[in-house]
């Protein structure tokens, strides 16, 4: 039985042949994993799935561009999918956003933490190096990555210059990576 | 701070997703020439991608995966035949326009009186396909003369792929596979192939035309193995009977 992993990496070969069939069953495989993504960024439902739609064309005319020794396949789809969505939420940057409702049963993540650490995968590596963050630096590392914050919103949310959080940013990071490549 | 330090944190804030608008435009401009940074960049996505499983997958509309279908090629073009049929058709009188043009200045260059005398007439472009991708720009034009019983193939906006060749298929609902139609040149000569004299149109113009990206010397199973590239249908540009431009 091949792992999901090698599951994805099989269909995005056959979305790179042309094939239709494994093209849906990638959709069927991540969309609803990808739109969280979007959503979670964009806070909108309907934008989200705009930037779903078109991340899903670039998937089919790009995965030929998929390289599985160098990326993981929902990496590389997330990466599409969250490029797309900071572009747009940086576009409209300094206008408030509308939260719609989507968002309220999506930001208890920290609830689920708990367990995730339980788990023996990359999921449970990365929680257990965010740990060693200090509590306000892991919340704006988790932020950035998942809602998508700009230093700038992130200066404004903790009351802090954005210079400063630059630096809390890079150092958190730079901690981060020591403990998950170490 | 060095060089090397820079490009590592400026990676991992691009991949965190905390730069705005302008850094990021300004990293992604960079990418291409930089492969140390592009590289930066893909550890740190790899890093930080667990966090996705932390979220609650939330199911699309259920329209979505259509309107996505719809855009995209070969598909677009089997959905509705006789709009794209319609679209062909003009830009294949479009390109007919630029390549007499072009016969033009040739003649104008080389002078009347030789021209007269050494040009032979282009085979009469009959039926004209336009291999692409979607919207976008033509990639390789196909022409077919029934009298001549040529076949001839011009890049117009396909580029060379280093180490990869293009390949040209026919694939029609009779045949159980597609059919090898040979390797594609991209370079500013056309490719010229002989088509069998019983050569049944009807059966070229329900075909769908179709260029995959090959290893190169072409595929090697004798069907297409890479992406398919552009894809497109012949339609009769001239009318039976018509013998020159």
């Amino acid at each position: 039985m091949a792992s999901p992993q090698q599951h994805l990496i099989a269909l995005l070969a056959g979305v790179a042949s042309g094939n239709e069939t494994a093209f849906a069953e990638l959709y069927q495989a991540s969309s609803s994993k990808l739109l969280a993504v979007a959503i979670r960024i964009v806070k909108q439902r309907e934008v989200a799935e705009e930037i779903l739609q078109e991340a899903f064309v670039k998937i089919w005319e790009r995965a030929g561009d998929f390289d599985a020794s160098i990326a993981a396949p929902m990496t590389w789809m997330a990466t599409i999918v969250r490029n797309r969505s900071l572009d747009e939420v940086r576009k409209r940057a300094g206008k408030s956003f509308v939260n719609d409702g989507e968002l309220d049963h999506l930001v208890s993540e920290d609830e689920s933490a708990l367990s995730l650490l339980e788990r023996d995968d990359d999921v449970a590596r990365l929680m257990r190096c965010l740990e060693t963050l200090e509590p306000d630096k892991r919340q704006m590392v988790r932020l950035a990555y998942l809602d998508g914050m700009s230093r700038e919103a992130l200066a404004e949310k903790f009351d802090k210059p954005e210079g400063t959080v630059k630096t809390w940013l890079r150092r958190s990071l730079m901690q981060l990576k020591g403990c998950l490549d170490g | 701070m060095t060089e090397r330090e820079d490009i590592e944190e400026l990676a991992a804030e691009y991949a965190l997703g905390s730069l705005s608008a302008s850094e990021r435009a300004s990293v992604e401009a960079r990418r291409p020439s930089e492969p140390g940074l592009d590289r930066a960049i893909l550890a740190w996505e790899r890093r930080l991608s667990p966090f996705i499983e932390t979220l609650e997958p939330v199911a699309p509309s259920p329209g979505l995966y259509g309107k996505i279908r719809a855009r995209i090629a070969p598909a677009a073009e089997v959905v509705s035949l006789q709009a794209y049929q319609e679209k062909l058709a003009a830009r294949a009188a479009r390109w007919r326009t630029t390549a007499i043009g072009m016969t033009a200045v040739a003649a104008s260059l080389a002078g009347v009186m030789v021209w007269k005398e050494a040009y032979k007439p282009p085979m009469s472009a009959t039926y004209v396909a336009v291999l692409q991708s979607g919207e976008q720009q033509p990639a390789f034009l196909m022409t077919i003369d029934t009298k001549s019983h040529m076949c001839a193939i011009k890049a117009v906006g396909a580029k060379k792929e280093q180490g990869k060749s293009y390949q040209l298929w026919m694939l029609h609902d009779t045949m159980p596979k597609p059919k090898d139609m040979g390797l594609i040149a991209v370079g500013d000569d056309m490719d010229l192939m002989e088509m069998a004299p019983d050569t049944d149109m009807n059966v070229y113009m329900t075909a769908k035309f179709a260029v995959s990206l090959e290893p190169e010397g072409g595929s090697p199973t004798g069907e297409p193995t890479g992406p398919v590239m552009y894809v497109g249908q012949l339609v009769q540009s001239m009318p039976d009977g018509t013998t020159s431009l």
